[in-house]
């Protein structure tokens, strides 16, 4: 788990260091109004940039388990950690429902 | 006396200047520029703050002040353990090529080329 973590922070980080860099070729290959030669070199500069440059190669994770299912977002916890910590007081806000 | 329409040209002198008041791309023949790529907000510094940032670590503390003496209650224990496991005979086998099972010695090198 710990490393499926790890390798989801070095995803983020790469994320943000490329973002501008993504967004320039992705306005590029959308742009109708440049010659189709630029676009099509700007899609497969595109093409070639890491998978984990893309945003959504990034997965929510637990904060205290690093599960990466049934994780609320609102929390960054997953179902069960979130739920230990409700009982045990440790979000504010969150109260059990009973009616 | 009904005044006439206002001819296409004049309607498109006006969504021009429309455009250069409110600042608004004139695009009369809806061309895609791939303007919507650029309004999107970048999400990079929202996606890498989602980790709490690493807090001090009791390691860092041991090491910044050595003249303390600070112990890693936890770290000793996981220590204890392991030599009393060791003397038990119940410790983890050495490292290396040979495994031994059961009194018998084998060469894994063996089970892999079956």
């Amino acid at each position: 788990m710990r490393s499926r973590v790890l390798r989801d922070m070095r995803n983020r980080a790469s994320v943000a260091n490329n973002e501008l860099t993504r967004q320039a070729y992705r306005y590029i290959t959308r742009n109708e109004t440049l010659p189709a030669r630029t676009r099509h070199q700007a899609q497969l500069a595109l093409n070639a940039m890491s998978n984990e440059t893309a945003a959504v190669h990034v997965k929510n994770r637990c904060l205290e388990t690093g599960r990466a299912r049934g994780v609320f977002r609102d929390f960054r916890l997953c179902r069960f950690q979130f739920r230990l910590k409700a009982l045990n007081g440790e979000l504010p806000g969150v109260k059990k429902a009973s009616w | 006396m009904a005044q006439a329409n206002p001819s296409a040209s004049r309607l498109a002198q006006l969504a021009k200047l429309t455009c250069t008041l409110f600042h608004n791309v004139y695009n009369p023949t809806h061309a895609r520029t791939g303007n919507k790529v650029l309004r999107r907000r970048l999400i990079g510094p929202t996606l890498a703050s989602y980790y709490p940032q690493t807090t001090l670590k009791f390691r860092q503390v041991q090491a910044a002040f050595p003249d303390l003496g600070l112990v890693d209650l936890d770290e000793k224990e996981r220590l204890d353990e392991i030599s009393r496991r060791k003397r038990r005979g119940k410790g983890a086998p050495k490292k290396g090529k040979w495994i031994r099972f059961s009194g018998v010695v084998f060469l894994t090198g063996l089970f892999r080329s079956r």
